[in-house]
């Protein structure tokens, strides 16, 4: 491949970008400096963690930032234009005309109180000069191709008629209509279930190819990256640190933060048990001057030069570039950087002593919602939300709950400490549950200092004297990972991962057999997520606490589990072993969860073939009389829909509930 | 939506009732009767039992309850205790005025305060400061004056100073230029808190809006900020405007008795001071359930206009 740099082939060209928010407390200097250039029909990735600027760069290049923020410096050039300078009457018609957008969440960026229609074909017939009627035809036309069945009919729909899934759908058709030369989407599938997040990469990847659109995604997925870009820039800290063709990147990551990043994933393919490695430190605070290269706090292989020069991007291959002063990045650092270190499962613990009984037992569980009816004839609305659950999990050992949004798994967790009533069935929990949530930061009472919320368990129990709390709330902290100075901190002082080490110190507090963790690692960063995963395996070996860690996170579940539930629609469809349920998986749900996962490596993405499920989940209103999974599972047989298949276990240790598997 | 104006019309319809039955024995609650109430210290004991023959007062609770729930249906509000006038006739000659006072100050306000709120969110949401501090300033400022405090400075400036409008004297209804006259000054001084109080709900319903992603969406389709300001911020925001303007007309109707006694206008607000001053039972009582059904009609139209903009609201 060479560099190719003629104009006709360039579309996008972006030359030292700086975008500044100047807010009340300062001048947040979210993007530094960042040039690309982007060729026809080309899907570029820019990946970062919040706040590296990847979504405000991104929303500079056509000037649609929010007040107080501004591009303060540089170009962009579309086809010849200079956006940049142009005045906003002449970018709107560039906006959703020239470029498309596709924002992140699907419920939330449709007019809610204007029917699809309305929102749709305005654009098209003032962008194309089409006349109403035929923009409607058009439009119709664009839904039937993203897949909204009925299109001329759900057209007349409003946005919240529809499922997320549906509505990203609406947002792809709305960006796409006026033949975009560009598409910007602003993490696409970020908001969506594993499954519908696979048909709407297929569907941006089918449609980007056959209109020969180009396309800039951000994403913080590196999964997604491999599987649809095919170039991909990293940016940190407001710039681009590494850019290169996809492939070579993820063979052979030059920038330290790219290196990292990537050894600080699970591997969905992977069954080392290695612990994940964790980068140390926080991105600067970009309201100060970064003075040298702005990794340089977190980089192992940092030296004198790093401090003070901030380093350029340098050519590494064909089309691959990085801004660091070591060409290979860590492999040259002068030390060899921390070996990942094993987990040492073998040494001794007081807990292995004990006898490896069942901590916790869930026989039959169900939980029933029932609506209220209008008319006291008719039948309320119930919505099954758990449909007969048994599970048990074994001291010391970790269970992992995972499926998609609606399947009954974080009604499971509140059941389990006491939060919901199960409508029937048994819970047996030997010792004390604890939860830790997935949104740390509005978990915790703001007013109540880090001390305060450690303890609180203990003073509503009424555990010890203040002298002896305030001792087990040093040793707690100190457990998670984190200095007692922080105890006297309020939680908005706090960063996300901090928070969350706090939540998990606070679930022990009360030394629980078992703690329960809601999709603990979602809302955090994927270098914090490390720290956060490491975190749970350690006070597992450490402890001998069990866990029932619930995620839609594939890689994640696998890689702290010991054994998997499976479920879809409130039932339990698949379960044994981690290792071996991911590997052999038996359950065609289970088979469609993994093959929407992408894996780390964009050549075995490429050669892949997958399947994609089509349709949605139905809803648990309905559910129908055979196999849930019936109306989406590519095996399915007349049997199937009339008889539902019981959870048999067909080998030792597995677990599965369909007709046809084994 | 039919479904829906139905539900609600037959919820107008048992509220009314409700209010209406309340009224009829809050007030046989009360010590003594309307007989002793109209005939004062004046009749003796067997006269007075005769009043009460005559009024009906004497039958049954559930029979006088009937009786009047029929009269109320074809509108026989019966007369007035201490004049002896119809009810109906002068709520008949009053009902106009108030009426023509409540919407025009509704329209006048709607029509300033709703470009001034959308302008001063705009300009924060811009975070141009100068222009919206003022219009938010001053809107705080008039809003926290009371009417009955406003009408008297208007009425001592414009009317007793400046001798613009006068400050008292008949209304006749049909000669437009005397009634614009006689109204403008009542009418301006409870617009001015009125335009005060929902420019600023406005201001605060579209700034919230503006932050939303959807107006990022249609900025992105292209469309002027002039566009997305009133096509989908405004629409968007229109669920609390809406309601404002709703609870505001009550606070409107408590504004028409001040103003309406400040300058000496008939209207209702006027009928029901003097109701209740001379003890007047069967006005009151009439009037109570004229601002009851009101307020009830409000609501009414406030939750269709509601499901009008909002198709998500289903209740």
């Amino acid at each position: 491949m060479t560099y190719a740099k003629s104009i006709t082939d360039t579309i996008l060209d972006v030359r030292d970008l700086h975008t500044h928010f100047f807010t009340d407390t300062g001048i947040v200097k979210a993007v530094n400096g960042v040039s690309f250039e982007l060729r026809r029909g080309e899907r570029m990735a820019i990946v970062g963690e919040s706040g590296s600027g990847k979504s405000a760069m991104a929303m500079s290049l056509i000037r649609l930032l929010a007040h107080p923020g501004r591009v303060v410096e540089g170009e962009v050039w579309l086809e010849g234009q200079n956006l940049g300078s142009m005045t906003e009457k002449d970018l709107n018609g560039i906006r959703g005309s020239a470029v498309g957008t596709i924002f992140q969440d699907p419920m939330s960026s449709l007019d809610p109180v204007m029917r699809v229609s309305d929102q749709m074909i305005p654009p098209i017939a003032r962008h194309l000069r089409l006349k109403p009627k035929e923009a409607r035809e058009m439009a119709v036309g664009w839904l039937d191709k993203v897949g909204i069945p009925d299109a001329a009919r759900r057209i007349d729909a409003y946005p919240f008629e529809m499922s997320g899934g549906m509505r990203q759908r609406v947002m792809i058709a709305m960006a796409l209509s006026c033949n975009p030369r560009l598409i910007i989407a602003d993490e696409p599938t970020t908001a969506l279930d594993v499954t519908i997040q696979a048909q709407i990469v297929e569907l941006l990847r089918r449609l980007t190819s056959e209109t020969g659109t180009a396309m800039l995604f951000i994403t913080h997925d590196l999964g997604l990256v491999s599987r649809f870009a095919r170039t991909v820039a990293v940016m940190y800290a407001g710039r681009i640190v590494e850019i290169g063709p996809t492939a070579s990147v993820f063979r052979k990551p030059r920038h330290p933060y790219t290196q990292s990043l990537l050894r600080t994933i699970p591997r969905i393919s992977g069954e080392s048990r290695e612990r994940l490695l964790q980068i140390p430190g926080f991105p600067p605070d970009m309201k100060r001057p970064v003075v040298g290269c702005a990794f340089k706090d977190r980089c192992p292989a940092a030296h004198a030069r790093c401090l003070e020069e901030t380093p350029e991007a340098q050519r590494r291959g064909p089309d691959h570039a990085a801004a660091c002063f070591l060409p290979n990045g860590l492999d040259d650092a002068p030390v060899a950087v921390a070996a990942v270190a094993h987990r040492t499962a073998d040494e001794e613990r007081p807990w292995r002593s004990l006898p490896r009984q069942d901590v916790l037992e869930i026989n039959n569980l169900t939980r029933h919602f029932v609506g209220q009816s209008l008319l006291p004839w008719v039948k309320p609305p119930t919505v099954r939300a758990v449909n007969g659950v048994s599970l048990r999990v074994r001291r010391g050992e970790t269970l992992g709950i995972v499926g998609e949004s609606g399947c009954g798994k974080s009604t499971i967790a509140r059941m389990l400490l006491g939060l919901d009533e199960p409508t029937s069935g048994e819970i047996f929990i030997q010792g004390t549950g604890q939860m830790v949530f997935q949104d740390p930061s509005s978990s915790f009472n703001p007013k109540m200092k880090v001390a305060d919320i450690i303890e609180e368990p203990l003073v509503v129990q009424k555990r010890g004297t203040r002298e002896e709390r305030a001792g087990k709330v040093r040793s707690l902290i100190l457990q998670v990972g984190l200095d007692p100075s922080y105890l006297d901190r309020f939680p908005n002082q706090l960063s996300g991962g901090q928070r969350q080490r706090v939540a998990v110190a606070r679930a022990l507090a009360l030394n629980p057999s078992v703690v329960v963790a809601d999709e603990p690692t979602s809302a955090l960063d994927v270098s914090v997520r490390a720290q956060i995963v490491n975190l749970l395996c350690d006070l597992k070996e450490e402890l001998g606490v069990s866990f029932v860690f619930i995620s839609h996170d594939l890689s994640t579940v696998r890689y702290v589990s010991d054994w998997i539930a499976v479920m879809y629609l409130g039932e339990v469809v698949e379960y044994g072993p981690a290792e071996q349920v991911f590997q052999t998986p038996a359950h065609p749900y289970t088979r469609a969860l993994l093959d929407a996962v992408p894996v780390l490596d964009p050549e075995a993405e490429a050669e892949r073939e997958i399947r994609v499920i089509s349709g949605e989940l139905p809803s648990p209103m309905n559910i129908p009389p055979g196999c849930a999974f019936a109306s989406r599972c590519p095996k399915v047989t007349p049997l199937c829909r009339d008889e539902k298949p019981a959870l048999v276990q067909r080998r030792p240790q597995r677990q599965e509930a369909c007709h046809h598997a084994g | 939506m039919l479904a829906f104006v139905l539900k609600k019309f037959a919820q107008l319809f048992v509220t009314t009732l409700g209010v209406v039955t309340l009224v009829f024995f809050t007030l046989r609650l009360i010590p003594g009767d309307a007989a002793s109430a109209m005939a004062g210290d004046s009749l003796s004991g067997e006269a007075l039992e005769r009043l009460r023959e005559q009024m009906g007062l004497t039958q049954p609770l559930m029979t006088q309850y009937a009786t009047y729930l029929k009269s109320l249906l074809v509108l026989d509000f019966g007369q007035t205790i201490t004049t002896g006038l119809s009810v109906y006739d002068l709520m008949k000659s009053a009902l106009p005025i108030t009426l023509l006072i409540a919407l025009s100050t509704i329209v006048i306000t709607v029509v300033a305060a709703i470009p001034l709120g959308t302008l001063a969110a705009f300009m924060a949401h811009k975070g141009r400061k100068g222009l919206d501090n003022l219009i938010t300033g001053t809107a705080m400022v008039l809003d926290l004056m009371p009417s009955f405090w406003t009408g008297l400075v208007f009425l001592l400036f414009f009317s007793l100073t400046l001798r613009w409008f006068p400050a008292s004297g008949d209304v006749d209804m049909s000669d437009p230029f005397s009634v614009l006259h006689r109204l403008a000054l009542p009418v301006l001084v409870l617009a001015v808190t009125q335009i005060a109080t929902m420019a600023r709900i406005t201001r605060t319903a579209v700034l919230e809006v503006l932050g939303e992603d959807y107006i990022r969406t249609a900025r992105s389709l292209g469309w002027s900020e002039l566009r997305v300001l009133f096509r989908h911020a405004l629409k968007n925001a229109a669920l609390p405007i809406v309601t404002v303007i709703g609870l505001s007309f009550g606070s409107l109707l408590n504004g028409t008795v001040i103003v309406e006694f400040i300058f000496n206008i008939p209207g209702i607000g006027s009928l029901l001071v003097n109701g209740i001053n001379s003890r007047d039972y069967q006005m009151v009582q009439n009037l109570i359930i004229f601002y009851a059904l009101i307020f009830v009609t409000i609501n009414f139209a406030t939750d269709i206009i509601y499901r009008k903009l909002d198709p998500r609201v289903t209740f």
